[in-house]
This record gives structure tokens, sequence and C-alpha cells, in this order.
């Protein structure tokens, strides 16, 4: 596996009549990383990944995806990226088997015998219909035809969002395992960040079009803290940190910081915080600092 | 792509298969009585021969018997629109499902797989026009040599323009379907409109497509053969062919002296003008609106696939 980063964009944008569904996108995701890949509805999830896999074409920026262009080096691009679409579109009258051919006859790149064996291990027989199948065995189905690809990147968009968290813990354990066996890329997007910590190591949160922050996903939630102490201003911490999300009670602030540097005023209760308080804190505050935050992240 | 184009429109290619099926099963038996009857008639040897006598009276009876069936057929006419507007169904139902991402996203570019899904859909229309064609045709062979095709109500059932209709009718499903990307509707639609310019072309551009023959006639001579043509107008002249005015003809069945017109009125009406399109029209007639269709069905399938290859994300 190559040091090409698996995704590279630089001012990219896209607009759909009046209204950006992406803007000022700058961002890189090194080759081999998990990379989650998290925002509300509406955030921009689906199109960064439709235009990543050449389905919708950019109307600003740069976009290399594998260090080709999506759009225009199709042919090349295609057979190295899986892909499985927001709420995994199968031919529902296909049967399991005809699913597969389908796979075979439209790629150049296909392993038949993974793609069966999958199928097999999975408890599903070749001649079951796809619209009779669950909705944790159709995405099992759609990400069979992506691996059988033998993809050097898998994008899924929201694979897991309708599954309940059985058949979403399994999802995530076989693309875990494919990974595990191949070394591809993955980015996957998903509103629901609980099984993403599990799983992911790189991290890029959406709101509103545009990224707020992007990083390897340890070191962004080691450097953000949760900080507790008597009510005041928090401008005197502002000026050494970034103040990512304050909330306050009639006797205590609190602040969630992306910390530049050891916090050394001890007036303020240091807490270690998690992926999803990192998440929300972002998502909780609309325009303001993250603004300011951005510059620096995408840095 | 060709597998997978095929195995998409599997049903539509059945439905069709079932509408021309149950169209044979209605034209085979009639058919074979029909030819029976036109043996056992003796109009075979009638064909060509003088007019009158007892083989008009044969053809008239002929004509007559199978009149009901007749009328029926006119209505096949809109078989082919049907089967064309059907088979652009998969194409649509991929844009509205989202099922083209599954396919666009897996080794192959979208020019192809637009390019085979509505290559198919296009052959499948011809081929099925094209039988639809063969059975009429053969349908109709003993009603020809009586009749001639001429007629409005078989002209698009023979020849080639029912596989302009098919195609024109696929395109405009398709196109409407690509912008739309909503099935039924689409399909509805593309049949309200299809349905509207067949009425259109049926009464009244095909007959200007081609110029038609005018001839005046002594009404005592003899006349142009318009045996198995298609006449568009006959109208009372004069001998130049200028068209009698009602009160001119008036003025002649009254011969009356009260008449005061320019026009002489000796007698009744001496000549008659006849518009029309005679048998050998049929294949200009034909090529031209074949041409008129498939244009326009390829304009369409052309703005399907530019918009779906463009917009369509």
């Amino acid at each position: 596996m190559s040091d090409v980063p698996v995704l590279r964009t630089e001012d990219l944008g896209k607009r759909y009549g009046s209204t950006w569904a992406l803007r000022d996108c700058s961002l890189e995701i090194p080759a081999g990383s998990i990379t989650a890949l998290l925002g509300p509805n509406g955030a921009g999830k689906t199109t960064l990944l439709q235009l990543a896999v050449g389905l919708s074409r950019a109307t600003t920026g740069q976009l290399e995806v594998l260090g080709l262009s999506p759009w225009a080096d199709q042919e090349t691009l295609l057979p190295r990226v899986g892909f499985v679409a927001q709420e995994r579109p199968l031919h529902r009258s296909f049967t399991i088997a005809e699913t597969l051919k389908l796979g075979r006859v439209l790629n150049t790149t296909w392993d038949d015998d993974l793609a069966v064996s999958r199928i097999e291990s999975l408890g599903l027989r070749l001649s079951q219909t796809v619209g009779k199948l669950s909705g944790g065995q159709q995405a099992q189905v759609a990400l069979t035809l992506a691996l059988a690809k033998r993809p050097d990147l898998l994008l899924l968009d929201e694979p897991v969002a309708s599954l309940d968290p059985l058949a979403r813990r399994e999802f995530l354990g076989t693309v875990m395992e494919a990974v595990a066996e191949t070394g591809m890329g993955v980015i996957l997007s998903s509103h629901i960040v609980a099984d993403l910590e599990r799983v992911c190591d790189h991290l890029v949160i959406l709101s509103h079009a545009r990224p707020l922050l992007v990083g390897p996903l340890d070191e962004l939630v080691a450097c953000h803290r949760l900080l507790i102490g008597p009510r005041t201003d928090p401008a005197t911490v502002a000026r050494v940190h970034a103040v990512i999300h304050e909330s306050h009670t009639d006797r205590q602030s609190s602040l969630m910081v992306r910390a530049n540097g050891h916090v050394y005023d001890t007036c303020w209760e240091q807490h270690e915080v998690g992926l999803e308080d990192v998440v929300l804190a972002y998502l909780g505050q609309r325009h303001g600092p993250a603004e300011r935050v951005l510059e620096e992240a995408v840095r | 792509m060709i597998w997978v184009g095929w195995r998409q429109q599997r049903w539509e290619t059945i439905v069709a298969a079932a509408i021309l099926a149950a169209i044979a099963a209605l034209l085979i038996p009639t058919g074979l009585s029909m030819l029976s009857s036109y043996n056992n008639d003796g109009l075979n040897s009638c064909a060509g021969a003088l007019q009158g006598g007892a083989c008009d009276a044969a053809a008239r009876s002929f004509i007559h018997e199978f009149d009901g069936i007749g009328n029926l057929i006119a209505w096949f006419t809109l078989v082919p629109g049907i089967i064309g507007i059907l088979l652009a169904a998969p194409f649509v139902t991929d844009l509205e499902r989202g099922t083209y991402r599954l396919d666009w996203t897996q080794g192959i570019t979208r020019r192809r797989w637009i390019a085979g899904k509505l290559g198919i859909a296009v052959v499948t229309a011809i081929v099925a026009a094209g039988v639809f064609i063969a059975l009429v045709t053969w349908w109709r062979t003993p009603l020809v040599r009586v009749q001639g095709r001429m007629d409005n109500s078989v002209f698009d059932s023979e020849g080639i323009v029912a596989i302009g209709y098919a195609l024109f009718a696929l395109g405009l499903a398709a196109a409407i379907g690509a912008i739309w990307r909503r099935t039924v509707p689409a399909l509805v639609s593309a049949f309200a409109l299809y349905f509207a310019v067949r009425l259109f072309v049926d009464t009244w551009l095909r007959q200007r497509l081609v110029s038609p023959l005018h001839a005046t006639w002594a009404v005592n001579g003899r006349g142009p053969s318009l045996d198995k043509a298609w006449i568009l107008s006959q109208v009372p002249t004069d001998q130049h062919g200028h068209a009698l005015s009602l009160t001119v003809l008036n003025c002649s069945k009254a011969a009356g002296a009260t008449c005061n017109t320019a026009v002489p009125t000796k007698g009744a009406v001496q000549y008659f003008q006849t518009v029309y399109h005679p048998p050998s029209h049929f294949w200009p007639l034909q090529s031209v609106e074949f041409a008129l269709f498939a244009g326009a069905a390829a304009l369409l399938l052309g703005l399907a696939a530019l918009w779906t290859a463009r917009r369509v994300a």
C-alpha cells in the first residue's frame, strides 16, 4: 500500500442550485486509515462521498482520491474504490446469485470466491431474493459487492444507520476483518457516534456543509478537555485555548476547550473527554468559535 | 452490461411478448379464416379485373364480413407505442429507486451504462414493433388486395412507421423519466403526449407529408383510377378545376333563371376535382413519417442520455 493519501481536497465545493451542499472543504486523509465522517443530517457527508466516488462533479476546488480525479479518471479509479451508497440500493428482484453476477460483469477486478464464501459464511443462500432479506442482510450483501472488487478504498455512506445494534456490530465487524486482511482505507459516514470510537482512527466532523474538525481520532480526543470552575468569563482561557463550547449555571461554568498545551490555571477542574463529548461540543455550537477553530484544525 | 440490461428489463420484455402473443392469438385464427373465405369467394380471380358485377358484390360482402374485427385492429396501432413506453420503465425505475448508484459505482462508466440500458430498450422496441407489423401485415394480405393499404386506419400498422412510433414513445418516456425520475407519472404523461402527437399526425400532418395528386375530370368521361387510393377530397368544379360555390350548385339544381352569377350553369355538375394519394404514395409517405418519428426519437433518447450523464448524481 502506497503513501498516497486516500482522500485529499482543497477548497472543494458542491452547489445544488443556490445551496452549497459542501464548501471550503480542505482536508487530507492518509493512506490506510479508517475515517469516520461525522455530522448531522444535511451536513454534507453524502455529498463528499458521492464526489469521492465520481457520482457527482465538484462545483469548485480540487479533489483527489488515491491520487486520481474521481470524475476525470473514472475508468482507472472505479475498480479501486468500493462504495455502498446510502440506503444501500440493490436490485430488489435480483437473487443474491444475480447480484453477484452483476458485480462480476460490471467490474474489471472481481473475486468471485471471496464473494461466494462471504455469502455462505453469513448463512445466506445464493438463491434468495434480495428484496426479501432483512435490512442487516441486505447491508451485508451490499458490502460483499463492494469488497469483492478488492478495493484499495472502501466508502460507506451511513452503512449502519437503519440497522439494529446487533446487525450494526456484525456489519462493522465485517468491515474490520476485511481491513485487517487487506489494509485498505475506509471512510464511513454516520450520525451515530457510539460504534465508531472502537472502529475508527481518523475523524472528520462536518457541519453546515463545512469541515469543523479533521485529524487522528486519538490526538483530537486527547487535546480536548472539559474545564469546570466557578462562574467566570471564559475570556482568560480563550486567550490561550480554543473554547469550543461553554455552558454556565449560576455558580459554575463548564468549558469544552481544544487545549493548546497544558492548562495551568488551577481554578479549573480538568476532565478527560470521550469522542462523543467532543463531537457533541462541535455540533452543539453553530457559528462562532468553530469558524476560528476550523483554520487551526484543518492545519 | 448487456446481461444486466436484459435482467433488469426481464419483466417488461415478458409483458411485451405477452401483448404480442395475445394479438397473435386473435389474428392468426381470424387471418386463416379470412384467407380461406377469400379463396372460396373467388376473389382471388377478381384481383385486377374490371370492377363491377359479381366481383364487386363478392368484395363488398367479404369486406363486410371482416369489418368488425378490422375496426378492432385499427386500435392496435397504439400497441407499438405502448410497448415503447413500457420498455423505458427499467431505465426510469433505476433513476427513481437510486439503484443506478449501485451500477455506476461498479467498474464501468455511466456513459456505458446509459448506452447499454437505452440500447437494449431500443433493440427490443424495434424487434417488438417488427413482429407487430409482420402479424398485422400478414393478417391484412387478402384485405389489401381488395381495399389497398392507404386508408388512415390501416396505414399506420403496416410498412415501417410503427417502428418509428415505438422508438418515439420509448424516447419520450425515457426523456421525461430522466428529468422527472418518477416512473408512473413519467410513463403516463409520456403516453398522453404520444397519443396527442399521433392524433395530430394521423388527422392533419400525414396527408401533407407528400404532395397529393389533383385530378379534374368530366363526370361523363373517365376519371383517374381511384382504386385503393386515399381520397382526401372530391368536389364539383368547373372545367378549370375551380370549386363551385354552394349558390351555383343550388342554381344549377333549380335551373333557375333568377340566379345571377357569372358562372354558366348549363346543366348539372359536369366536372369533379379529386385530391388523393394513389397507392404508389404508400412508401414515400411511410418513409417521411418514419423519418420524422425516428428523428424525434433520436433527439429524445439523446436528451435522456445527456441529462442523465450530466445532471444525475
